[in-house]
């Protein structure tokens, strides 16, 4: 009898040991599966913005005053660290010098001031929430920003006749990772608010991935040997945008920003 | 040219569309139809933008200065379908352009008729081509 | 749904679009996605050549007769051969307009008016408060619409010269160029992409409410529904800032400024394996005295690249437009 009881409680021991090994680990993106699109690749489908300073600066920058001290710290910078691996955006010398004429002129020439289309990667940075959705034509990105945009060619890759805002995007799966590799960037939409920018040889490569119900992980691989002396990466967390009925509301802001461009040939009043 | 033009529309009258609207903007705010240009120049750029591309020529002047000048054209949306891309029209292609200047007095034509130095429209090709409403 | 209009949309279909003929007596019924909804998915590319309101001399035929269409027809070839000499002819005459190349022209149909209801394929009339309005809009100056010669602000150059938006019925009703329409999928949702100028309308199909009647949009906000085989979206919270026809801009003849109340039925039924009909009721009781209803069959062609158009980011015409009225003013008083 006695040895019955020990054996058996030799086996339960056994069968603990082994469902504490095989018990789910704390959350980690390994165990977490999405859930699948009609297609039956991960769904990425969702609302999501980023909650970062990224946009003011993609580097380490401490708190600062903004362009217009009329708007106290309305418009001021929050400090921030960098989403760059490594910590700095390894410019050439010219072309960092370049960084800095965009910087000191920022007010005028931040193309986002200017309610121009962010571009890649910015757009996905900005303060403005973006809709994924992942449909049988292609993946969508849509943003509030600007009403800017993109469709995610995910069939055989396609080049572009001209260059533009927002790029030509071929897509593809590495298993549950959507990569998208963007080409045809036309050079003229900068990083952040601080000046970083590329130029016209611009190929950025993303990598989405959905960590877990409420996230996605988002890389970029930026490279342009006329601007960079290497290509560098910078990575951040996207977060879902939970709310009931949640949506893209409009911002096309290109009312807002019509006396900043044209003002100076508004007819004048006869005095 | 316009005689048969207005015929061509009366006899359209009912039928053809009622006139659409042309283009982006209204030309005569943007040119002057007092200051026609002929240009013959090299191209330095050429910007496949909306609402409307630019090319970028070096004119060299009687003086024998040169002035860059820059010549509106279309959407390249179009002339992209119609397969043009960004590397059909090559830096220091001789080109022919007539237009009206810019009212501001700036270096800036729309691109009326814009040719090759051997006389061959550019853009010329594909779907149906359309007649400009006459300015009287 | 009105059966006089769902009758007359499936006989214009048959007779514009051979391929919807047949189907008359059995309606064509769409393949599925893989989700279930009807299949409204691809490239749908506007045509040009129908006008908005119909001539009065036809009455309320809303269809071509074959000698008027053979009629439309050969006066489209005789316009293409004028219009392809003035292109190739080194020599051609200039003038201050566009010039030929810069168009996408259409496929002639026998559609007479894109309006089909009123019966007349014309507008009904506007309300005493909506003439009173235009009249006294901007002091006096009436809203933008048609460049009339004044450039004092951009307030004088309209939403599209802005480079703003087209609106919903701008974007979609078809022009000289850039007609590109795409619809995308998913469950839940359907995406309608206009080319000009970039919009992408993400409407959901979950029964959801509009946003409250403080939020005003220009493209309003629109939420979708399935009727048997037809998409069927609501869009209200307008603002009034932008106009029906012409680009969302307004010209004479154009029905013009809309009011912020105005509520959009808009109902989108694949007729034929390549044919959309695009049905919009425009339901605004400030501006007109009735509701009126547009047809646009949508010819599907997986062929049309749908290019960016960033119209605001190279409105080079704009700054222009105001320093070239500038210009003008400093010689007159010189």
């Amino acid at each position: 009898m006695r040895n019955l009881v020990h054996t058996t409680i030799a086996a339960s021991a056994a069968v603990v040991v082994l469902l504490l090994a095989a018990a789910p680990a704390p959350a980690q993106s390994s165990s977490y599966r999405p859930p699948r699109a009609p297609d039956g690749h991960a769904d990425l489908s969702g609302i999501y913005e980023a909650l970062n300073t990224a946009n003011w600066d993609l580097e380490d920058h401490s708190p600062q005053p903004g362009t217009m001290w009329q708007t106290g710290a309305i418009g001021s910078e929050p400090a921030g660290s960098s989403v760059v691996e490594g910590g700095t955006i390894p410019y050439k010398p010219e072309a960092l010098e370049k960084k800095k004429v965009n910087f000191a002129n920022r007010r005028t020439n931040d193309p986002e001031a200017k309610c121009y289309m962010p571009g890649i990667p910015r757009a996905n940075y900005m303060p403005y929430p973006f809709q994924i959705v992942q449909t049988p034509r292609g993946i969508m990105f849509v943003y509030e920003f600007a009403s800017a945009n993109r469709l995610v060619n995910m069939g055989k890759p396609e080049e572009a006749g001209s260059d533009t805002w927002m790029g030509t995007n071929n897509g593809h799966w590495e298993g549950d990772t959507l990569v998208v590799d963007v080409t045809g960037l036309n050079g003229l939409a900068w990083f952040d608010r601080a000046g970083d920018f590329g130029g016209k040889q611009l190929h950025v490569v993303e990598r989405y991935s959905r960590p877990d119900p409420y996230h996605l992980n988002y890389e970029a691989t930026i490279e342009d040997p006329t601007v960079f002396t290497r290509p560098w990466k910078i990575s951040m967390p996207l977060y879902r945008r939970v709310e009931k009925n949640a949506q893209l509301l409009e911002f096309k802001c290109v009312e807002f920003v019509e006396e900043l461009l044209y003002g100076q040939y508004k007819k004048q009043p006869a005095k | 040219m316009r005689t048969r033009l207005a015929m061509v529309a009366a006899a359209a009258g009912l039928l053809l569309a009622v006139s659409p609207a042309w283009a982006h903007h209204a030309f005569q705010a943007e040119f002057d139809s007092s200051k026609p240009v002929h240009l013959t120049g090299t191209v330095t750029d050429m910007e496949w933008i909306n609402p409307h591309s630019w090319i970028h020529i070096d004119v060299k002047n009687p003086d024998g200065t040169v002035t860059n000048w820059m010549v509106e054209c279309g959407s390249p949306n179009i002339m992209l379908r119609r397969g043009f891309t960004k590397r059909s029209l090559e830096v220091g292609t001789e080109l022919t352009i007539q237009g009206y200047q810019a009212k501001n007095g700036t270096n800036r034509a729309n691109g009326s008729s814009v040719t090759f130095k051997d006389g061959r429209k550019l853009f010329v090709g594909g779907s149906n081509p359309d007649i400009p409403p006459d300015q009287k | 749904m009105n059966t006089r209009l769902l009758l007359l949309t499936t006989a214009i279909a048959g007779v514009i679009l051979p391929e919807a003929s047949g189907q008359f007596a059995k309606p064509w019924t769409p393949p599925k996605t893989p989700w279930g909804d009807p299949d409204l998915q691809g490239m749908w590319p506007g045509n040009m050549g129908v006008p908005l309101q119909r001539p009065e001399k036809l009455g309320n035929r809303a269809t071509l007769t074959d000698e008027e269409f053979a009629q439309k027809e050969a006066q489209a070839r005789k316009q293409a051969e004028v219009d392809s000499k003035s292109t190739a002819a080194s020599d051609s005459k200039t003038t201050i307009g566009p010039p030929s190349y810069w168009v996408e022209r259409g496929t002639p149909t026998r559609q007479t008016s894109l309006i089909i209801d009123p019966p007349n394929g014309r507008l009904p009339p506007l309300t005493p408060e909506e003439q009173k309005l235009r009249k006294e809009a901007r002091g006096g100056k009436g809203f933008p619409g048609e460049w009339r010669g004044q450039a004092d602000s951009v307030d004088d150059l309209n939403i599209y010269y802005r480079c703003i938006t087209r609106g919903v019925l701008g974007s979609i009703i078809p022009v000289v160029y850039n007609n590109g329409n795409e619809i995308l999928q998913a469950p839940g949702l359907v995406i309608i992409r206009n080319e000009m100028i970039h919009e992408t309308r993400v409407i959901p199909l979950d029964g959801r409410p509009h946003l409250n009647p403080a939020i005003r949009q220009y493209m309003g906000d629109s939420r979708g529904h399935w009727e048997g085989n037809t998409l069927v979206i609501e869009t209200t919270n307008f603002t009034d800032e932008d106009a029906i026809g012409s680009n969302g801009a307004g010209y004479p003849g154009d029905p013009g400024h809309h009011s912020a109340d105005l509520k959009l039925t808009e109902r989108l039924t694949r007729v034929a394996a390549d044919t959309l009909n695009y049905q919009a009721t425009i339901d605004d009781p400030k501006t007109w005295t009735k509701p009126w209803t547009i047809l646009i069959p949508l010819h599907k062609n997986d062929h049309y690249q749908l290019l960016e158009y960033a119209c605001h980011e190279g409105n080079i015409a704009m700054g222009d437009i105001l320093s070239g009225a500038r210009a003008e003013e400093r010689k007159e008083t010189k």
